[in-house]
């Protein structure tokens, strides 16, 4: 399902952001990826959503490959991705509601729909009752369910998340655990990037070490 | 519906800066305008003169009637002309006393007629332009027995130049405002694009197409240019109608004016927003 070939990200002179990585992660699982700051755990994330492109190798995600991927198909395999960030990245002027509604709205989904769809996905994130609650007037871990909810609304196979609990206090971190604990039983597999090591140890997954570009632990799947 | 929707928001959140796009496409588009029906209305009176225009062929004196029947029939003959009527000494003088009445008397002075029998020459449709009058001219001037040909003013002919230069002119103004309304539409989409840019960033991470993220800021320009170009028929209207009524009548092609600097208005939107969406949009990653 996604697939790393011997990749190296370069940024600018000589800085290997990976190096020779070499990954295969399967339908439906629960990733970790650990390491400090600087690692590559962002970048690993990024080359899976083809934001970033790798400078050698290849990576292939639900079967398209970065190497041979057009431009104009990027915006469909995002249709299937969802992402989370530690800044949630929600639009401050629009409602928790329409927030979600938009990563529908601009991907050209009937209105009747997106109703329907939105108000399920709320209800499932558990934050049905804030919908009309703008961002400035929700917790951390408020905001971040919104941002899964917004995530999770387009059905992806995966859901990718960059340091979703970095911002957010011990109770909403549990919460937000729980949740992708969830959505990973529903079927959806998870990548999430976190040096938070005390969610490993709660919720114990296999856990992918990265270390100044490299890989230096991958403990494979665990369940 | 969603497109629309986000072009207006971002209009509104610009106002100022939309509000100076529309005024500077409005100003150009009126001096352009302006200056077009000028031209529209020279190239009419150059036209009208045109029309009236026809070639005079002063014959010699005492020339028998059967060689002016055959200058008659030769002048006809040629290509790019309709008919040549003959009108004889006397019947110039009476035209000519009549066209000016003063002259009376000292033409009854010099006891013969001076004035020349002549042909009008009609000149076909297709041929009523300086360069063909002049060729038509000079065959007709080498006949025998013709004497001098005239044809068309100096005035006509200073004017088609002058037109033809108004029109180069017009076309350049045409440019100049084309360029400058181009750039500031794509400066005004510029600061709607920059104030948007954790919108772009959502929707490209969400997985809307390249033509999705576009459409609002071309719609936007669209708007800002079309309403220009509408609000200058407007204007250009109102004052046409003044000036018909006050000072003097003049043509105004209504529909082409209106529909004309309309569309120009929404082309130049159109094309001052995808500078901005080219720059700020192809360019960066989600």
């Amino acid at each position: 399902m996604i697939e790393f070939r011997d990749v190296y990200m370069v940024y600018e002179k000589n800085w290997y952001a990976l190096q020779g990585i070499n990954l295969r992660i399967e339908k439906g699982e629960f990733v970790y990826v650990v390491g400090p700051s600087g690692a590559g755990k962002s970048t690993l994330l990024r080359l899976i959503y083809m934001d970033l492109f790798p400078t050698a190798g290849e990576v292939v995600v639900a079967g398209y490959s970065s190497s041979r991927i057009k431009p104009k198909e990027i915006p469909y395999l995002r249709r299937k991705i969802g992402v989370i960030f530690q800044d949630f990245k929600l639009l401050k002027d629009k409602n928790v509601y329409e927030n979600v509604a938009f990563a529908l709205e601009v991907i050209g989904t009937p209105r009747r729909k997106i109703k329907e769809k939105v108000l399920k996905v709320l209800a499932e994130v558990g934050i049905s009752h804030k919908r009309h609650a703008f961002p400035y007037q929700l917790s951390g871990g408020e905001q971040q369910k919104v941002a899964i909810a917004r995530a999770l609304v387009r059905d992806p196979f995966i859901l990718l998340a960059d340091e979703p609990t970095g911002n957010i206090d011990p109770e909403g971190t549990r919460e937000i655990l729980e949740l992708l604990k969830n959505i990973n039983t529903s079927g959806t597999a998870v990548i999430m990037a976190t040096h938070e090591l005390s969610l490993i140890e709660r919720f114990p997954r296999r856990l992918i070490r990265l270390e100044q570009g490299r890989i230096v632990e991958d403990t494979g799947v665990r369940s | 519906m969603f497109v629309l929707r986000e072009a207006l928001r971002g209009m509104w959140r610009n106002r100022v800066m939309a509000f100076i796009a529309f005024g500077v496409i409005f100003f150009s588009l009126f001096l352009l305008g302006l200056f077009l029906v000028a031209t529209f209305n020279l190239f009419g009176v150059i036209r009208y003169a045109q029309e009236k225009v026809e070639i005079t062929a002063f014959l010699e004196d005492d020339l028998p009637r059967e060689k002016i029947e055959e200058i008659k029939k030769r002048i006809e003959g040629m290509e790019g002309v309709e008919r040549a009527i003959f009108v004889s000494k006397e019947e110039a003088l009476k035209e000519f006393k009549r066209d000016i009445p003063k002259a009376k008397e000292l033409l009854q002075a010099l006891k013969t007629n001076p004035l020349p029998s002549s042909f009008k020459i009609k000149i076909g449709e297709g041929y009523k332009n300086p360069e063909a009058m002049k060729r038509i001219a000079k065959k007709i001037s080498v006949i025998d027995g013709v004497e001098e040909v005239k044809y068309g003013e100096e005035w006509i002919r200073r004017l088609d130049k002058v037109v033809k230069f108004l029109f180069l002119f017009d076309v350049l103004l045409g440019v100049v405002i084309s360029i400058a309304s181009i750039f500031v539409v794509s400066n005004t989409i510029r600061l709607t694009v920059i104030a948007r840019k954790e919108s772009i960033e959502i929707m490209k991470l969400v997985g809307a197409t390249e033509r999705m993220i576009e459409a609002p800021f071309l719609l936007e320009g669209m708007i800002e240019g079309g309403a220009g170009g509408l609000f200058t028929a407007f204007i250009l209207y109102l004052l046409w109608r003044f000036l018909s009524v006050r000072i003097l009548e003049f043509y105004f092609p209504t529909d082409a004016i209106l529909f004309g600097l309309t569309l120009f208005g929404i082309i130049l939107g159109y094309m001052g927003s995808m500078v901005s969406v080219k720059k700020y949009l192809k360019g960066g990653e989600a």
